[in-house]
């Protein structure tokens, strides 16, 4: 289940502001509660292909410790993107939501 | 081994089987130990101990890697479909501006050569047509068979390998043509005093070489890599 949304997880983490792979998976854990412990090398194949498709951008700096670190950012249609699946997240969940908690009306057989 | 090595060895395996794109496996190689480092150093435990958590939750090499195949894969799909466009349409304009400048310059075929010519043109156009027609379904096919990018790598893989088929069989016949082309210059140019005019026929014929250089070079380079891939999937 994870993995299908790993994509609106990225662009949610990187919606606070730039940054590298190892924050981006920092935030996950913090942001989540721990709830998305996943093995952290699979974010960056989805970094790439999220650049690939043109909704992050990254360019190399260096960190403190003199280290190359590559940094990505949402693009203007990763804003676009992200917007539209928490959209439809937000739709799917309400839904989902209601359902469960039995708020839908429901109709008595005739 | 000590934890710098143990990182360095790390990012070397997955990097290593990255090599089906050198700039990635180079550019995972930093982001990879860079990671690691950040990891350990906010890890708790004693130094080693840190570096082979970090490791572990890393997670599989050769998982990851298959991660990165896959987006490879997906990517490459898209860029034989509009190589194969940009070459067709590249030699057409080629073939078009000869034909043309043929017209201007009234530059007709000797009796003599005229009925292999006609043969030779029949090839031509039979081939190139062949290829359009070919590179359309290949285009075709791209657009409507979508597969989208978090896909598993069976589907890509089985779209690329059906896109480089129809992709090879547009540049066979390409070549085909661009070598009738090449006859059906050869031809005209033949017998004539060798004059400053002899630049456009011949530059023409040099685009349409190097276009359909490019696609034949371009899908065996695709075929090359991807047999890495795919054996880096079923390992």
């Amino acid at each position: 289940m994870l993995k299908g949304h790993l994509d609106l997880i990225v662009l949610a983490a990187l919606a606070a502001g730039p940054a590298h792979g190892y924050a981006i998976i920092d935030a996950i854990k913090r942001k989540s509660g721990q709830a998305f412990d996943l093995p952290e090398g699979t974010i960056y194949p989805a970094l790439h292909r999220l650049e690939q498709a043109g909704l992050l951008s990254s360019r190399w700096t260096t960190a403190e410790s003199g280290r190359k670190r590559r940094v990505y950012a949402l693009t203007r249609p990763g804003h676009r993107a992200l917007a539209e699946r928490r959209a439809v997240w937000k739709r799917f969940s309400d839904a989902i939501g209601g359902l469960l908690e039995g708020t839908a009306p429901c109709k008595s057989p005739a | 081994m000590q934890e710098s090595g143990m990182i360095a060895a790390y990012a070397e395996l997955l990097a290593g089987k990255l090599d089906f794109n050198p700039s990635l496996s180079r550019r995972v190689r930093q982001e990879v130990q860079d990671h690691l480092w950040e990891a350990a150093a906010a890890g708790s435990g004693n130094g080693r101990e840190a570096v082979q958590r970090a490791i572990a939750n890393f997670g599989d090499p050769h998982v990851i890697a298959a991660q990165f195949a896959t987006a490879w894969l997906a990517r490459q799909t898209w860029k034989v479909g509009v190589t194969v466009i940009l070459v067709i349409s590249g030699v057409f304009v080629a073939m078009k501006a000869r034909v043309a400048w043929y017209a201007a310059a009234q530059w007709g075929l000797s009796n003599d050569v005229r009925d292999v010519a006609k043969l030779v043109g029949l090839i031509d156009a039979c081939a190139f047509w062949l290829s359009v027609t070919v590179g359309i379904v290949g285009c075709t096919y791209l657009v409507v068979r979508r597969v989208p990018p978090t896909a598993v790598c069976a589907a890509h893989c089985s779209r690329l390998r059906y896109l480089l088929f129809l992709s090879a069989v547009s540049a066979a016949a390409l070549s085909v043509s661009v070598i009738s082309d090449g006859v059906l210059t050869g031809l005209r140019l033949v017998g004539r005093e060798f004059s400053a005019d002899f630049l456009i026929p011949v530059s023409s014929m040099v685009v349409e070489i190097v276009c359909a250089g490019s696609l034949i070079f371009g899908v065996r380079s695709i075929v090359v890599r991807m047999a890495h891939t795919t054996a880096l999937l079923k390992t």
